[in-house]
């Protein structure tokens, strides 16, 4: 036996000091009476002579020191070594998203969690213990610690993970520990089965429940209405799911499916619902499961988007104001270009049409057709006006990049020709999308304020461009490239990762996870990734100055994961185990608690007993 | 010493009381109690036959007319009887708030008035170790009580006190009246021999055992160490309670039993005085009932 605390063995000097009080106090009181006759005589008629009586006074003063001789001992602490009676423990929790489901008001991870409690509060001391965690990653949480409390405090912070990690990365750490240590004692707590599991017990945390999940949620709109499509399926019995959809907290429409769960084959359903756009939608299964992570899938609209003020600084915009003004997103003004000057901001767009100098905008994307001088900040130079004896065919730039295909959406490119234009040289990068003989006739960039930037080299008067089927779909395209989407689809599956497409002039953009947990992504590059590792409502706000933007996406849980019972087929250890156990301990100090306990309340009763036989 | 107090009220009330005696008085004097032999006394008591040398004064001519026959007229004879009161003048009796020797003087002083009311002689005695001291002897009169009962202010109360050693030399007398002892009988030395001598000497007898308040009743608890006020080598050191209590009172009956018992089987009275008793109660109550005063 050791002691952990031995300086609490001083506690021991109030022995000699109980003592010392206990013979002041237990002073006799002396008086002279006027006969002792009677008094003596009264001893023969005490009927019965308890021992216990001559002792009370020496029992409280017994049970005193006892008491201090007990809170000395547990003040010490003493730890017993018992040889060859602890454990070296592993254990493998299985986070992925199916643990999440609900079994009698607790999450499957939250019993596994009990379970490794349960195990390590009974361990002698001693024992040591891993924690391999498989949730987003595969992390070890606590490695080969002999501290319970420190151990279980750090179990009880492992939050729930909703991706589908595969258990390989934590076969090999809990490999590695059975090499090292073939006495070790592996757990794998999951709600899985495994056919094999060699040198591996298996704690499973899975019961038959109900689970009802959707997938593969579609829309489409069409004349004020929307169809909803999907797939519905029950993973345990079959059933008549009840699927709503809501936009906002009001139910809209409805529709039930038969689903059968033997096959497991997912059941097709459709609801339409009228509607004059939306911001977002849900399709909810009514019916209640034990995991309810998968009954709901939230789809936002990509369409969504602030609403944009394009100013165009013409004298003769009719063109323009045609392609634009049917634009609804668009708000259009028209200025005329004497009146425009430095003092004129707050719009989105500024399309300048052949202008002979400008002062660039500083808040907003620009336009440039036909410019005729040298524009500051612009990134490119006018080399002169070039008229050929003909119109000449501009070419199409067929490159693979990204902005190329945004701008040749929807295009059946048609011949264009333009009678004059003027001769560009490029000074920063830019993307050209026509071009007539290597000289930029339409290209894209970014200017010295990073804002997008297009540049007609020539006026559309000059070319046959408003005339031809193309002009609308490329007016349309230029204008995504000017105010990209963040992102392209809003529904996604965890675990997926997200690029958002990042404005020149954003200054930060903020995500707030489902649960809550708030990050920032780096604004330096034209998209930003997020990995979606919770299921629900992300929440992406972009800052530009003082404006500020919303974006929402929904992430759904894996399908592999709304399995109630899954049947994995191994997870094996290599290896002959080895029954040596390590050295345990005993530092219990329940028991010596409970001693001191007893002696406390004995002499509190013999107290008791002296005071009633005092009165 | 602390003076005892007679109240003069009292002694004129208790002029009113006469003791009762159980045996014959054999007094050598005349006085008011009557006596079994026939005297001088002008209470008329029998009649006898002449006989030769008796005196011719007390022939009763009226008998001798009807009956021809000479009879003699006998009175009744009455003696002085004499009290000889014993007070236990131990250092127990007047240690401690009981101030059980007040109470005794007290009763000492009334039988004494009582006594010398009835033209009878009073002695009062103080026994203290073995001795008997002797403090008002032959005491008779009213005169001579209110010069002598300051006396008792007199009797040191102090060291132990042997009864049966030191009435037994003495002179008691013989059937010349009554011995009262006053004592709170709370010793182990012998006190039975006194009263059988006393009754042996055909003396009425009469013991009265004053206790305090504190020694019928005992208030005290907790741990106590006793030392007895008559001798350092006795003592008593308990953890007083409620069980102890209890046996004290168990051996108090006992011993107020024992004498009350050991008077009866004697033709002796015994009267236990609480201390704080009024003295009132003690004679116009107690004693009366008690058939001792009447």
């Amino acid at each position: 036996m050791s002691l952990l605390y031995p300086l609490g063995l001083l506690i021991l000097i109030g022995i000699p000091i109980l003592i010392i009080i206990y013979i002041i106090k237990n002073k006799y009181t002396e008086q002279i009476i006027s006969s002792t006759y009677i008094w003596t005589l009264s001893e023969k008629f005490l009927k019965r002579r308890n021992p216990i009586n001559k002792l009370v006074g020496l029992i409280s003063l017994i049970l005193q020191i006892l008491a201090v001789l007990f809170i000395a001992i547990a003040v010490a602490h003493p730890v017993f070594a018992v040889p060859n009676s602890a454990y070296e423990y592993c254990f493998v929790l299985d986070g992925s998203g199916s643990m999440n489901i609900v079994q009698s008001g607790k999450t499957r991870l939250d019993i596994g969690k009990e379970k490794i409690a349960s195990v390590i509060n009974g361990a002698m001391g001693g024992c040591s213990y891993t924690l391999v965690y498989v949730g987003t990653t595969t992390e070890i949480v606590f490695e080969k610690t002999e501290d319970k409390e420190r151990a279980l405090k750090q179990l009880d912070e492992i939050e729930p993970s909703y991706l589908d990690t595969g258990m390989t990365p934590a076969l090999g750490v809990a490999q590695q520990y059975f090499t090292q240590t073939p006495s070790v004692k592996t757990y794998l707590v999951t709600d899985k089965s495994y056919v094999i599991h060699n040198n591996v017990d298996i704690i499973n945390v899975s019961s038959n429940a109900e689970n009802y999940a959707l997938s593969e949620v579609e829309y489409r709109t069409s004349n004020g209405t929307i169809t909803v499509t999907g797939k519905a399926t029950s993973y345990e019995s079959d059933v008549k799911l009840n699927i709503a959809l809501y936009f906002g907290d009001s139910a809209e429409a409805a529709a039930a499916v038969e689903v059968d769960a033997v096959k497991l084959e997912p059941a097709d359903f459709e609801i339409t619902a009228d509607t004059d756009g939306f911001e977002y939608f849900r399709v909810v299964i009514t019916n209640g499961d034990a995991l309810a992570l998968d009954n709901e899938v939230i789809v936002y609209s990509p369409e969504i988007e602030n609403s944009y003020k394009a100013l165009i600084v013409s004298d003769n915009p009719l063109y323009l104001y045609a392609a634009l003004s049917q634009r609804a997103s668009l708000q259009t003004e028209i200025m005329s270009p004497k009146d425009y000057g430095p003092s004129v901001k707050g719009y989105n767009l500024y399309i300048f049409d052949t202008l002979d100098s400008v002062e660039m905008p500083r808040d907003g994307a620009v336009w440039i057709l036909k410019p005729s001088a040298n524009l500051s900040d612009g990134g490119f130079t006018v080399q002169g006006e070039i008229t050929p004896a003909t119109g000449v065919k501009l070419n199409y730039e067929n490159s693979s990049s990204s902005v190329i295909a945004m701008l040749s959406k929807d295009l059946v490119k048609e011949d264009i020709y333009v009678a004059k234009y003027v001769k560009c040289g490029l000074r920063r990068r830019f993307t050209t999308f026509l071009s007539y003989d290597g000289n930029p006739m339409l290209f894209a960039g970014t200017n010295s304020y990073g804002n997008r930037e297009v540049v007609f080299a020539f006026d559309l008067h000059d070319s046959n461009l408003p005339v031809l089927w193309d002009y609308n779909p490329l007016i349309g395209n230029l204008l995504n490239y000017t105010f990209p989407n963040v992102i392209d689809e809003t529904t996604f599956v965890c675990g997926d990762s997200v690029y958002l497409n990042i404005a020149a002039n954003c200054d930060s953009i903020r995500v707030d996870s489902p649960l809550e947990k708030v990050s920032y992504l780096n604004t330096g590059s034209e998209t930003a990734e997020i990995v979606l590792t919770e299921v629900g409502v992300y929440t992406i706000t972009l800052t530009s100055g003082n404006a500020e933007r919303k974006v929402f996406l929904y992430s759904a849980l894996p399908e592999s994961e709304r399995r109630i019972t899954a049947e994995e087929e191994s997870f094996s250890l290599k290896g002959i185990p080895d029954e040596a156990m390590k050295t345990g301990t005993y530092d219990d100090l329940l028991a010596w608690f409970i001693v001191l306990a007893v002696l406390v309340a004995a002499d509190w009763m013999v107290y008791c007993y002296e005071q009633y036989q005092l009165r | 010493m602390s003076n005892f107090v007679i109240n003069e009220e009292f002694l004129q009330q208790v002029e009113l009381l006469q003791m009762l005696i159980k045996n014959n008085v054999a007094g050598l004097f005349g006085g008011n109690h009557q006596s079994k032999s026939y005297g001088s006394s002008c209470e008329f008591s029998d009649y006898r036959d002449y006989m030769a040398g008796d005196d011719i004064t007390k022939i009763d001519w009226n008998a001798y007319a009807r009956f021809e026959k000479l009879y003699l007229k006998l009175y009744a004879d009455e003696r002085q009887m004499h009290t000889r009161i014993y007070i236990d003048a131990s250092r127990s009796m007047a240690y401690g708030r009981g101030k059980k020797h007040e109470q005794a003087l007290r009763i000492a002083a009334a039988l004494a008035y009582l006594s010398i009311n009835e033209m009878d002689k009073v002695s009062i005695y103080a026994v203290r170790d073995n001795n008997i001291e002797e403090v008002i002897t032959g005491l008779l009169g009213k005169d001579e009580y209110t010069t002598q009962i300051s006396k008792l202010n007199d009797v040191v109360f102090d060291g132990d006190s042997r009864l049966s050693d030191a009435i037994l030399p003495s002179t008691v007398g013989y059937g010349d009246g009554m011995s009262v002892i006053i004592s709170d009988f709370l010793t182990d030395n012998n006190f039975e021999d006194a009263i059988d001598y006393l009754t042996s000497k055909k003396r009425d007898i009469l013991c009265v055992q004053i206790l305090s308040k504190e020694e019928l009743n005992p208030q005290v608890r907790g741990k106590m160490h006793f030392y007895d006020s008559e001798s350092n080598s006795k003592f008593y050191r308990r953890n007083i309670n409620k069980d102890i209590i209890k046996a004290y009172k168990m051996a108090l009956e006992y011993v107020t039993g024992r004498i009350r018992d050991f008077c009866a089987a004697r033709g002796a009275d015994y009267m236990l005085v609480p201390s704080e008793e009024s003295v009132y109660k003690v004679f116009f109550d107690k004693l009366v009932s008690m058939g001792v005063l009447k």
